[in-house]
């Protein structure tokens, strides 16, 4: 912090006249200095900065804060304001400044270096230079402007936007051409407090957590016991054998998790069989198979998540210190005492991060019931079913209900949770702290 | 001979987990080429008589459900978000592991953060926005949501250039080499792997993703097969088993083929992760 101030005192007293000016009106130094084209080129920037919030940045701000103030009137034929659209704008709006603001910082540190060139008698890095810089040394600039433009599009500008509408009470009977309005943390009220959503809210929250910690647990040690078992010294033909996961692996999850659906369905082999040998046929995922359905999805989940991990584990097996085990052999130590003292250490230190994926990927898994039982309302729930996680309920609410900021709100957090979480797997877990006990 | 004993309880069990893996799918194939269409005909899992009635029907009784448009158009999705993003995808993981600058960390971080935001939140968001500038039913518009999103999956490719040696690099820069022609000529063709492991996953993706298809495409010829597929109605079982299997078949080659490249960018991922 000192030394800034340091920077910007000398730059205060040692900068000339023309480099201030530069403050003001851009490229001033760089003109001042001999480098034209660059100078011509700033100004030009502020020129059209100017005209763009003439035009309309300025109402475009504006709008972001007020979302509106005219309703439209299909009768007295005045055209409304459109909320969404403003909010769209005003986030544009506010890029465009920040965006500015950056050339314009770049604009004044630019003149003092042209100013300090001059002195030194260097000549100034023309354009072509500099263009050529980025075939060069400035080749990640070049390299990087595509993909940070594509994720700036496609990933951070919809999460900017969803974050802005979990504030607001977009959603149900207020969309366009009603106006929109900012209402702060109500949503978050609501779903805490508000009968209507906080005990589904609460409910789906707590099986949500159980599920994620079991499905993680079941797919982490049935994958883990499935590649000990490979790697069995007796096991003859292991590609043969691993064939089989691998190819459920292959499969798109969709058409797994559209077949179980087919295989557990009334009208499904197991009912067939269950019936031809003098039973009843069973609603394995009916609406009051509450626990049924939850296992059946636990087991369909291991199914689908087992052989990725399992080909994980066979990489880090196959990579451990097999003189540990030789050492506790002769120690005495058993079967079970060298899996948990040798095996489980060194895998968990591992696949940490994987693990930690793995949990958050669980939490999020919108497709096992999603296609398992998909759409089920129940009682009790509002818009949502005793199987639903949150994700399920986010996509019930705002994609077929249109409750969008009520699902915005639960997105943040879905975030919270599992960023809290990861956070504090990140700072505790052994990988991180020791990065070289094992290695 | 508790050896013996132990070698058989081995081999009982990974027969057990062989049928367990393998049956749904057997069970799949051989529905595919039932010869009623219903499941309610079938005799417990498998169907009385066979027949390649299914596929005929899958790819000329298009009134209904439009099989080969949506292949079609599954195949174009994927094909194209799989060129882009695997362009995008190797450049970012190539600067971010050979470049050192100053908004290296904090883009590194950023999408760390941004991958925990549950990757629905930014669906809802693109539908609303795409549905309210009415760009709704783009096969295209598409490709770009896969593509350009793919850079955020950069690790595991930064991971594989990461273990690249610099040494090689330097040598070049002696001998005059632009960091362009150090990228295109000497890391691009070390890097083939892992852009066939790149390749085949961003464009698996796309090929196996219903969320987007189901949420951007609304009319029946554009859908994709995922989305058609769940389109299906109950007593179509078949037609379903044919779909699927039909679909499923070029990625299981394809797996079996890449399956070394496969465990090795997911044993990288984990490490460096």
């Amino acid at each position: 912090m000192k030394s800034k101030w340091k920077q910007w005192k000398n730059f205060i007293q040692g900068s000339t006249g023309a480099v201030k000016l530069s403050m003001l009106v851009m490229g001033a130094g760089h003109i001042r200095y001999g480098a034209v084209t660059k100078g011509l080129i700033y100004l030009l920037m502020e020129v059209s900065m100017i005209v763009y919030f003439v035009t309309r940045g300025l109402s475009d701000i504006a709008g972001f804060f007020t979302l509106g103030t005219q309703k439209a009137d299909a009768w007295s034929g005045v055209e409304g304001d459109n909320s969404i659209v403003m909010l769209i704008m005003g986030i544009f709006a506010w890029i465009v400044v920040a965006a500015f603001l950056y050339f314009y910082i770049q604009n004044v540190r630019g003149a003092y270096a042209c100013q300090k060139r001059s002195q030194k008698g260097l000549p100034q890095i023309g354009v072509k230079q500099e263009l050529a810089s980025l075939l060069d040394q400035k080749f990640y600039v070049l390299v990087l402007a595509l993909p940070v433009v594509g994720v700036c599009i496609f990933n951070i500008l919809p999460i900017i936007f969803m974050i802005l509408i979990a504030f607001t009470n977009y959603g149900g009977k207020i969309v366009p051409p009603e106006l929109v309005d900012w209402v702060g943390l109500d949503n978050f009220k609501k779903l805490l407090v508000l009968s209507k959503f906080a005990p589904t809210f609460g409910k789906i929250l707590s099986w949500n957590l159980l599920w994620a910690v079991l499905s993680t647990a079941l797919n982490y040690f049935a994958g883990l016991g499935l590649a000990l078992l490979l790697n069995k010294e007796c096991v003859r033909g292991k590609a043969f054998w691993r064939a089989f996961p691998i190819l459920a692996y292959a499969i798109p999850g969709f058409i797994t998790l559209l077949a179980f659906k087919f295989m557990f369905s009334y009208g499904g082999p197991i009912n067939q069989l269950i019936v031809s040998h003098g039973g009843t046929a069973f609603g394995f995922l009916d609406l009051d198979a509450k626990w049924s359905a939850r296992i059946i999805g636990l087991l369909v989940n291991c199914w689908i998540s087992v052989p990725s991990i399992m080909l994980l584990a066979t990489g880090h097996l196959s990579n451990r210190d097999v003189t540990l085990y030789e050492a506790a052999k002769m120690d005495g130590a058993g079967r079970w005492k060298q899996f948990w003292k040798l095996t489980m250490p060194y895998m968990i230190f591992a696949t940490t991060p994987v693990l930690l994926g793995q949990f958050i990927g669980n939490f999020n898994n919108f497709g096992i019931f999603y296609f398992l039982r998909g759409g089920l309302y129940m009682d009790g729930y509002f818009l949502a079913s005793d199987t639903d996680l949150l994700i399920n309920w986010l996509y019930n609410l705002s994609i077929d209900n249109n409750y969008y900021s009520i699902g915005a709100a639960i997105s943040l957090i879905i975030f919270l949770i599992t960023s809290t979480i990861s956070l504090i797997v990140y700072v505790k877990s052994p990988s991180y702290r020791e990065e070289d006990t094992f290695q | 001979m508790r050896k013996k004993l132990d070698t058989a309880w081995t081999y009982g069990l990974l027969v057990i987990v062989a049928f367990i893996f393998f049956f749904p799918c057997l069970w799949l194939i051989l529905a595919s080429f039932s010869k009623s269409g219903s499941i309610y005909s079938f005799e417990g899992f498998f169907p009385k008589s066979y027949s390649l009635a299914t596929f005929h029907k899958l790819f000329t009784d298009t009134k209904m459900y439009n099989y080969p448009r949506w292949f079609l158009n599954t195949l174009f999705v994927a094909s194209g978000s799989c060129i882009l993003g695997t362009f995008l995808t190797i450049l970012t993981a190539y600067t971010m592991s050979r470049f050192q600058f100053k908004a290296r960390k904090p883009m590194m971080k950023t999408t760390m953060v941004l991958g925990m935001f549950p990757s629905f939140m930014g669906m809802t968001a693109v539908y609303l926005l795409m549905t309210q500038f009415g760009l709704i039913n783009h096969l295209w518009g598409l490709i770009l949501i896969y593509a350009g999103g793919a850079p955020m999956g950069y690790l595991t490719q930064k991971g594989f250039f990461d273990t690249i040696p610099r040494a090689i690099d330097e040598a070049a820069k002696i001998d005059g080499a632009t960091n362009l022609q150090i990228f295109l000529q000497i890391n691009l063709p070390l890097a083939k792997p892992m852009i066939v492991y790149t390749a085949l996953t961003s464009f698996t993706w796309p090929w196996s993703d219903f969320v987007l298809p189901k949420l951007l495409l609304k009319e029946k010829d554009l859908y994709t097969v995922a989305v058609g597929l769940m389109s299906l109605d109950e007593t179509e079982f078949a037609r379903f088993a044919a779909g699927s299997v039909f679909i499923a078949l070029p990625i299981v080659i394809l797996y079996f083929c890449l399956v070394k490249n496969m465990v090795d960018g997911i044993a990288q991922g984990a490490v460096k992760g």
